[in-house]
């Protein structure tokens, strides 16, 4: 998968490294852009990230699997992600993600075998006043209910 | 105390500390414990378990003691109502998910979060919901096994891997109520050192297959000793079941530990000596005998000295010793090489003084050192040459030998080891080990293992570290400096001199007075 990484991407990911101070800084930013490219951080991007930042593959795999941005798996068309923390608890988020598993047909962390929809559970996004909340993709919705939820996915293309 | 030292309170106590020094470094100079899990004095403080919060008179929070360094004039508390309902709140929250199998867990009896839990816990737990559920098996290392139930994510070992052996096996995967220690794919951890994270763990996540499940650590007597392993002379922890009165051979070692020397091993050991000790203990010899017409004789201590000394003396009485010779090893002790070459070398002024000891190994750069003896410095510092084992010169013109140690069944090859000492008439073989030099010899002596021995070592930079005996001799064994002060009396040689030294203390002070290393 990595050897297909376009020459193109590998000039953007020299001159991101190339602003910081010390190579290992710039895991982020290179994460971002081989995923969008890619689809997914797997085990030959870690090993791949590793060699080019110096640092061992276990440190990169630490940072994908702490921030929910990466994914070590292709998502969907469409990436769910429901807040499970403790506002949107209280506000019925586990509601949501019952909802949500039971419209899918799909547990957290599946993908629909038509790759349209991925589902996670994710720390808080910030949006606590309109809790519960999730993201699709890179759009943020509030006060969920079932009924807005059946909504949302109906006009989703 | 320099003048940069910052003057400070701790619970009603004055301290005057350096500047720089955190809060629960300075406590601990005051004499008082503040609870800790992550915090460990090698490593960069975390301040992830939280339990180590203090009450710093006119802040509104309460702060880390492990990562909150001091400031002139600070006023803390570390047992105020405020701080006693913090460590609650921090146990509870660490004990929400920990799976309470103490009654299965290696590290229960010297588990701090048990400890803790005992002196601010003992609460009801008020969580409803069921405890997460978690791998309890994962081998991490050849000898290591990772409960994720019981981790509470002190990164301990993690920091160790990365900031000790840079070998960076282990990391933290995944977060919040998801996070987990993990090896990378399948990669285990490999290196001389994993043995240290189980002394690291602070709760029972990591044990070694070595020890797991073998006993409970209350019925285990820790005691002080030294590896003897190479020449580093690690400081290590002896633990010894004393064994259940009713039921016999139950008394063993279970395990060693690292102990703390910084100017020695630092707080680490390798594998190669916290995993060696069972050989320590293998193949021991525990009979005296005497292979009479080539039946084994079993004997006593008195008789089979004076039987030697019998053949020694008249030789001596002459000064006639050329024909003797003598195999020494260095993993005997100071005050035995001391005997040993008072005797041999300077009272039967005896020529054909050979050594031998373990084949060198490789050092690994760290702890582990290529020389894979304990006292090689202190023979060279006495004066005897470590001369190596030449069987030809061992066995010409020789009527009596006398070996110490298994080690030279090791360095040659069983048919000319045979062939040369058939050759010679008297063979005596005194050592804690059975190695197949038995059935050369005709005097065998066992000797205590190290131990089981009092002393003190000599490691590689000079150092001279004293031990004392761990658990009792095995069988019939004696230690080797009174086998030589025994037979130095029955060989009636000096005799007020030997009658003097009783003890390994009075023979390191005598040393001290004959030789200006040992001073």
């Amino acid at each position: 998968m990595i050897a297909g990484l376009s020459s193109e991407l590998k000039k953007k990911i020299a001159e991101v490294v190339a602003r910081y101070p010390k190579k290992e800084a710039a895991i982020l930013p290179v994460l971002h852009l081989i995923q969008r490219e890619t689809g997914a951080i797997g085990a030959d991007e870690e090993r791949w990230v590793a060699g080019l930042l110096e640092i061992r593959p276990i440190k990169v795999r630490e940072v994908v699997t702490f921030y929910t941005m990466y994914h070590q798996k292709p998502v969907g068309r469409f990436h769910i992600q429901v807040c499970s923390n403790l506002p949107c608890s209280l506000m019925g988020g586990e509601k949501v993600i019952d909802h949500l598993q039971r419209r899918l047909g799909i547990k957290i962390g599946e993908t629909t075998p038509d790759q349209r929809f991925t589902l996670s559970e994710v720390e808080c996004l910030g949006a606590c006043e309109q809790a519960p909340c999730m993201m699709i993709n890179f759009d943020y919705y509030g006060d969920l209910t079932p009924e807005k939820i059946d909504g949302l996915l109906k006009g989703l293309d | 105390m320099e003048s940069a030292g910052m003057k400070i309170v701790i619970d009603d106590r004055p301290v005057e500390v350096e500047e720089g020094t955190t809060i629960l470094q300075a406590a601990k100079q005051a004499g008082l414990h503040i609870p800790h899990l992550c915090f460990h004095p090698a490593f960069v403080p975390e301040g992830s378990c939280r339990i180590c919060l203090v009450e710093i008179e006119g802040l509104p929070k309460l702060e880390l003691a492990c990562a909150t360094a001091v400031r002139d004039g600070m006023k803390i508390s570390t047992q105020s109502p405020r701080v006693r309902e913090a460590r609650r709140g921090v146990l509870e929250f660490l004990m929400a998910d920990h799976p309470l199998d103490c009654p299965i867990c290696d590290k229960a009896g010297e588990c701090k979060l048990q400890d803790y839990y005992q002196e601010y816990g003992l609460f009801e737990g008020a969580f409803k919901e069921a405890k997460e559920k978690r791998d309890k098996i994962i081998k991490i290392a050849e000898k290591l096994i990772l409960d994720r139930e019981r981790c509470i994510l002190c990164t301990r070992c993690v920091r160790f891997l990365s900031e000790i052996t840079k070998t960076q096996e282990l990391g933290v995967f995944r977060r919040g109520i998801h996070s987990e220690i993990s090896t990378y794919e399948d990669a285990p951890v490999q290196n001389n050192y994993s043995g240290n994270l189980v002394d690291l763990c602070p709760v029972g996540a990591i044990t070694d297959t070595e020890f797991r499940f073998k006993t409970r650590t209350w019925f285990l007597a820790q005691s002080e000793s030294i590896c003897p392993l190479c020449s580093r002379g690690c400081n290590i922890y002896v633990d010894y079941h004393p064994g259940f009165t009713r039921i016999p051979g139950t008394a063993k070692i279970y395990r060693i530990r690292a102990r703390e020397n910084l100017e020695v091993n630092g707080r680490w050991i390798c594998d190669f000596g916290r995993y060696g000790f069972p050989s320590l203990e293998k193949d021991r010899g525990d009979k005296i005998l005497w292979k009479k017409e080539g039946r084994d004789t079993i004997m006593s201590w008195e008789k089979i000295l004076s039987l030697l000394a019998e053949k020694l003396r008249p030789r001596h009485r002459t000064k006639n010793t050329s024909n003797i010779a003598v195999v020494a090893n260095t993993w005997m002790t100071n005050e035995e090489l001391f005997l040993f070459k008072k005797i041999f070398k300077d009272d039967l002024g005896l020529k054909k003084i050979f050594f031998a000891d373990p084949r060198p190994g490789s050092g690994d750069g760290f702890l582990l050192q290529a020389e894979r003896t304990p006292n090689a410095r202190a023979a060279k510092e006495m004066g005897l040459e470590l001369n190596p084992v030449n069987l030809d010169d061992l066995s010409k013109n020789t009527d009596v030998l006398i070996i110490f140690g298994p080690f030279l069944a090791d360095l040659h090859d069983p048919s000319s080891l045979k062939n040369d000492l058939d050759k010679i008439r008297t063979k005596v073989l005194v050592s804690s080990h059975r190695s197949g030099l038995e059935s050369y010899v005709d005097f065998i002596l066992p000797a205590s293992g190290i131990l089981e021995k009092t002393g003190s070592l000599t490691n590689r930079d000079g150092l001279v570290q004293k031990f004392s005996a761990v658990c009792p001799p095995c069988g019939d064994s004696r230690p080797e400096w009174s086998v030589l002060i025994e037979l130095a009396k029955e060989l009636r040689i000096n005799a007020g001199y030997y009658s003097r030294l009783t003890q390994p203390e009075v023979i390191l002070k005598e040393m001290g007075k004959e030789i200006a290393f040992f001073r």
